[in-house]
């Protein structure tokens, strides 16, 4: 029905699987280049963010990145939301990992 | 099943009455309970939900839902004469909660105000189609401040989409299927295999759970129950080791503690 409209909440260390489609990836923004941007995701692993909205800076905390993998370290960014200062990362990873885990994925996520 | 098939197979009145599910054959009124229940879900559980035809229960993974509670962003709001829609991405899909507008009502606009686009929300309702089309007829939509409620809402429904496989974490085994979480305390399987089955310490893990309910079913007493006696009834195997940390896990937690001296423990109540 809406098969079309999935963005799978993913860490870096899942981006090799989702390449080509559309993910949402909590992380802290490291570094801010322009429209280029280094950020951590909730694994520790570094995701380049490619068509960085000029409106994040650093300031802001942690964001889920909603965007297209390019390749296996790199989202080209659509749409953004402020997640704030304070998030427990350990949780997000540990969602994360029960998400992609395969008695639930397929029932439950996609 | 489309509206127009539904009328066609000759009207409500015909699928009501002959529906070997429906009144007289449905056990114990499973149907009712499990209407007035509430079940966190994802989106895609909601898409992939299935109903008999349009007046059956809905079912996802052949369990039946009453009232179910997502959590997502708001793609859209688009207020119309009788009633607005929202759609609501969590990542898993898409769907739609559609709210009916009261506008006579000053109560609503307090509830149902400022929800706006790129919004985390919760939306709590009742599962249901018009046409070919699914939605939320939401009873309630709130903003979601803090973003771990998103993850906490994943695990929930995680969590209780394996206590309906599964049963209640006691290790009492399966529920019977259909059994929601409001009814397995009452349910006639569960309440004959163990009458503990869901007691305070139905979080522990197995040994832990043994061990506080033994001490509990023995006489009360100041020196409380010596570590042999304990092992003695858990047996596992002769294993002192386990038990030993089971009991300092115990201990750790308040649940249990050592009397008079580091052999003998009674049950903080």
């Amino acid at each position: 029905m809406s098969s079309d409209h999935i963005s799978t909440r993913v860490n870096s260390a899942r981006l090799p699987d989702f390449v080509g489609k559309t993910v949402r990836l909590a992380c802290k923004p490291i570094q801010l280049n322009g429209d280029m941007a280094i950020v951590q995701a909730s694994d520790g692993g570094e995701v380049t963010i490619r068509a960085m909205k000029p409106d994040i800076n650093t300031e802001d905390g942690y964001l889920e990145v909603v965007g297209n993998v390019l390749d296996a370290t790199t989202i080209k960014m659509l749409s953004y939301t402020i997640l704030g200062q304070d998030l427990d990362m350990k949780l997000v990873n540990d969602t994360i990992e029960l998400i992609h885990d395969p008695r639930f994925y397929t029932r439950m996520f996609a | 099943m489309s509206q127009s098939d539904y009328y066609a197979n000759g009207g409500g009145g015909f699928i009501q009455g002959g529906s070997p599910f429906s009144a007289s054959g449905s056990p114990g009124g499973a149907r009712k309970e499990s209407s007035h229940s509430l079940r966190p879900l994802t989106i895609a559980q909601v898409i992939k939900a299935t109903q008999a035809h349009t007046d059956a229960e809905w079912m996802v993974d052949d369990a039946e839902v009453g009232q179910v509670t997502l959590v997502g962003h708001v793609i859209s709001i688009q207020p119309q004469a009788t009633n607005c829609v929202y759609w609501i991405d969590d990542g898993t899909g898409r769907i739609e909660a559609r709210h009916w507008v009261d506008s006579s009502s000053e109560e609503d606009t307090g509830k149902w105000g400022g929800i706006d686009e790129s919004m985390c929300v919760r939306v709590t309702g009742s599962l249901k189609t018009f046409g070919q089309k699914r939605y939320v007829n939401a009873t309630h939509i709130r903003a979601s401040q803090d973003p771990h409620e998103i993850y906490f809402h994943i695990l929930e429904s995680i969590a209780v989409t394996l206590m309906i496989d599964r049963g209640p974490p006691s290790g009492s085994g399966a529920i019977g299927i259909g059994s929601t979480l409001a009814d397995t305390n009452t349910s006639a399987y569960t309440s004959q295999s163990r009458p503990t089955a869901t007691d305070q310490f139905s979080h522990l893990p197995p040994l832990q759970r043994s061990i506080a309910r033994f001490i509990l079913q023995q006489p009360s007493t100041d020196e409380g129950i010596h570590v042999a006696a304990i092992a003695r009834a858990i047996g596992t195997a002769g294993d002192a080791q386990k038990i030993s940390d089971a009991l300092d896990k115990l201990m750790d937690e308040g649940l249990v503690y050592s009397t008079i001296d580091d052999s003998h423990f009674n049950i903080s109540t």
